[in-house]
């Protein structure tokens, strides 16, 4: 589904990813873990088309097409979803309208039929429910004056409206209280499919709890440097990504 | 040396002009004083603070001729692509500046109500106008205002009597239909609630075809003590045409005003919103949303006058340019020494959607007594990149995803619209205003 091969990209004239390797297989669910500021948002943000990176080397092709060549609104029509670490404010910007645009130019973009006000109406209550958002923030502008753990599921919301092929997860359990995440780990959960995949960008072990992955990589300085099952979590947990530098080194 | 304004205006200023002999002595020597002060005045250039940032040349060079009396063959059927759908509204029209009855609807009026033409009531109750005209704007005008008395003969007249509660607004309708030659009409509006009445205003400017012609409105309101107005004023003039609007606002004690102001057409057009508070304990709340784009000016002049206590005043316009458009916004809020507890906030805030698009924002604040509440603040800014990437990550496109920041940007000033159906239909006219602009 999703293959990225050699991967460098450059934010101004610093080389933050120096030839990344990722191959992600349809139905898999894959976590990456890795220090701060080691590039995991921004692999995130090159692959879903955000300016003010440079790639300067390699390739992704996401179902078969050259991902890198295409505008952010194109990779979302391919299903592409990215929940965003920080979620953007749109102060103005009713939450439903926006959604509906979303939805409706993915489906118009797919051939498919736009959807009328009825059925898109059932189809978010139904969502928010898995999601447990009260409908008032349906009301509300996209994000604007959200908690924290509101923005993180308004997140999770779109994304089950949206119905992505890869869902990329950056760091949306950060800052959710127990609950929360267990709910978050739900929406998820419910949209795994052997058709559908997702990226799980974490640094908590939690997460991992609800939802198990299939893989988990580490990345450092750039690079994936260790990948391995679920147990590597577990390992890094215990041991932090010391050890990870020092093998490299060694 | 006196320069007159071009030969559009020049028929208005002949002693023997079409306005020159109304049979009322009163109204005849307001004109006459109103023709000397234009002639005495000149044309202010742009070394005059007012006009600093906007040019009359163009506006002077065409050869306007005044509106004839003359009839409209329109119908009321030729009028319905111009109402806001769902609208209920006592209606009343004016083609060309002229009051039209037959497009109007005025039947059933409510007790307290009176709503007519400016020319009918001059003629069959003038003692009902001789105070309210030049009542507000004074005697001393500037230029268009005093060209406006000058050729004053037509307008609508609205009448609230003490403690008369409109719940139906009022929709003041200025058709413009373009005729052989450029035309001026003038009307000029007279709006007075006495004390403790209610009313909702809609002045809306519109007009068939993208004519070439000017409006050069006067409206002079006043608001009795305790009374309450709501007034929206939506211009959405031919895209050819000059608008020029000068508002005379006196507010009595314990009266609230608000004004909506939409400037969306016109490719010329200078609005000036002149508030004095005539007693304590007044609120009033300006708002305001623009757009410019190629070939169009907005310029909107504020200036409210604090000269007694206990009074708040809220200014907030923001506004859009696109292509090479521009905008004016000069905010004056005066404070006199016995204001105490004045309260007052202006704000104005401008998004630029591309690099030829300009606005000048000058937002003064004259405070002379020292117990008050006053803010000012102005912003220039163009589209988050990050909210627009947000908006494209999710599968919208770039240009949609533009004007739903733009509409969102708006959103706060076209709530302020009432009843949703005039709302929704100004929304769709910024939707498809921003849909046509080419962003770069
Ligand atoms: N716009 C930018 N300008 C300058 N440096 C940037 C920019 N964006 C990212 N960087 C730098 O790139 C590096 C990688 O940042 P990135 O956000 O991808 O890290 P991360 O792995 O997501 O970290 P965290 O776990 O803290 O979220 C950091 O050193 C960061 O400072
Ligand atoms: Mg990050």
């Amino acid at each position: 589904m999703l293959s990225i091969k050699g991967l460098k990209a450059n934010v101004g004239d610093k080389e933050i990813l120096k030839g990344l390797d990722l191959e992600i297989g349809r139905g898999e669910v894959h976590a990456i873990m890795g220090p701060n500021g080691s590039g995991k948002s921004t692999l995130a943000h090159v692959l879903s088309g955000r300016e003010g990176y440079t790639v300067t080397g390699g390739s992704v092709t996401f179902e078969g097409q050259d991902l890198l060549d295409l505008e952010p609104e194109a990779r979302a029509h391919l299903g592409l979803f990215l929940a965003f670490q920080y979620p953007v404010e749109l102060p103005g910007v009713n939450n439903t309208y926006f959604l509906k645009a979303a939805l409706n130019a993915i489906r118009k973009a797919r051939g498919e039929p736009e959807l009328d006000a009825v059925s898109f109406l059932r189809l978010m209550k139904e969502k928010l429910k898995v999601l447990h958002l009260d409908d008032s923030l349906l009301k509300r502008p996209v994000n604007f004056g959200f908690s924290g753990g509101e923005k993180k599921r308004n997140e999770i919301f779109q994304m089950a409206i949206l119905e992505p092929k890869l869902a990329i997860l950056d760091e949306t359990d950060s800052g959710l209280d127990i609950d929360a995440l267990r709910i978050v780990a739900d929406g998820v959960n419910a949209l795994r499919s052997p058709e559908r995949s997702v990226i799980l960008v974490t640094h908590y072990q939690r997460l991992l709890d609800y939802i198990q992955p299939d893989y988990v990589h580490v990345l450092a300085k750039g690079q994936i440097i260790r990948s391995g099952g679920k147990e590597l979590a577990l390992e890094l947990e215990d041991k932090g990504y010391g050890w990870l530098g020092a093998e490299e080194a060694a | 040396m006196n320069a007159t304004p071009g030969n559009g205006f020049a028929p208005w200023l002949a002693d023997d002009g079409p306005a020159a002999d109304t049979g009322l002595a009163w109204l005849d020597s307001r004109r006459a004083q109103a023709r000397a002060q234009v002639r005495d005045q000149g044309i202010p250039t742009t070394k005059q603070e007012a006009w600093r940032y906007t040019s009359l040349t163009r506006l002077l060079e065409q050869g306007f001729t005044p509106t004839a009396k003359a009839t409209t063959p329109l119908e009321p059927r030729d009028l319905e692509p111009l109402l806001v759908p769902g609208l209920e509204a006592y209606r009343v029209v004016l083609v060309n500046g002229r009051f039209v009855p037959g497009l109007s609807d005025l039947q059933h009026l409510p007790a307290g109500l009176r709503v007519g033409g400016l020319a009918q009531i001059l003629k069959s109750d003038p003692d009902a106008l001789k105070d309210r005209l030049n009542g507000v704007a004074g005697e001393t005008q500037p230029l268009f205002a005093a060209l406006n008395t000058a050729g004053l003969d037509d307008g609508v007249v609205v009448l609230l009597e003490r403690g008369a509660q409109v719940e139906r607004p009022i929709e003041l309708i200025h058709l413009s239909v373009g005729m052989d030659e450029p035309r001026v009409a003038q009307p000029r509006h007279v709006v007075a609630l006495e004390a403790g009445a209610q009313a909702s205003l809609i002045e809306r400017y519109v007009s068939l075809g993208e004519a070439l012609y000017c409006t050069n409105s006067v409206l002079e309101l006043s608001l009795g003590r305790d009374a309450v107005l709501k007034h929206q004023r939506i211009q959405t003039e031919s895209a050819n045409a000059f608008h020029i609007a000068g508002l005379y606002l006196s507010l009595g004690a314990g009266s609230r005003y608000q004004c909506v102001n939409v400037g969306l057409g016109a490719s010329w057009a200078r609005t000036d919103l002149n508030v004095r508070f005539a007693g304590e304990h007044a609120e009033c709340d300006l708002q305001g949303l623009y757009l410019a784009g190629d070939r169009q000016l907005m310029d909107f002049h504020l200036d409210v006058d604090h000269r007694l206590p206990h009074c708040s005043s809220r200014e907030n316009f923001k506004g859009i340019l696109y292509g090479k458009g521009r905008a004016v916004f000069d905010g004056r809020v005066y404070v006199a020494k016995d204001a105490q507890r004045t309260d007052a906030a202006m704000s104005n805030r401008n998004l630029l959607l591309s690099e030829g698009a300009e606005v000048d924002t000058k937002p003064q604040l004259e405070i002379n007594a020292d117990d008050v509440k006053c803010s000012h603040g102005t912003t220039v800014g163009q589209i988050e990149p990050e909210q627009l990437f947000y908006l494209r990550s999710r599968g919208i496109s770039a240009p949609l995803a533009r004007r739903m920041l733009c509409l969102g940007f708006a959103g706060e000033i076209l709530d302020c619209l009432t009843p949703d159906a005039l709302r929704d239909q100004v929304a769709e006219q910024v939707g498809s205003r921003l849909e046509q602009a080419p962003i770069d």
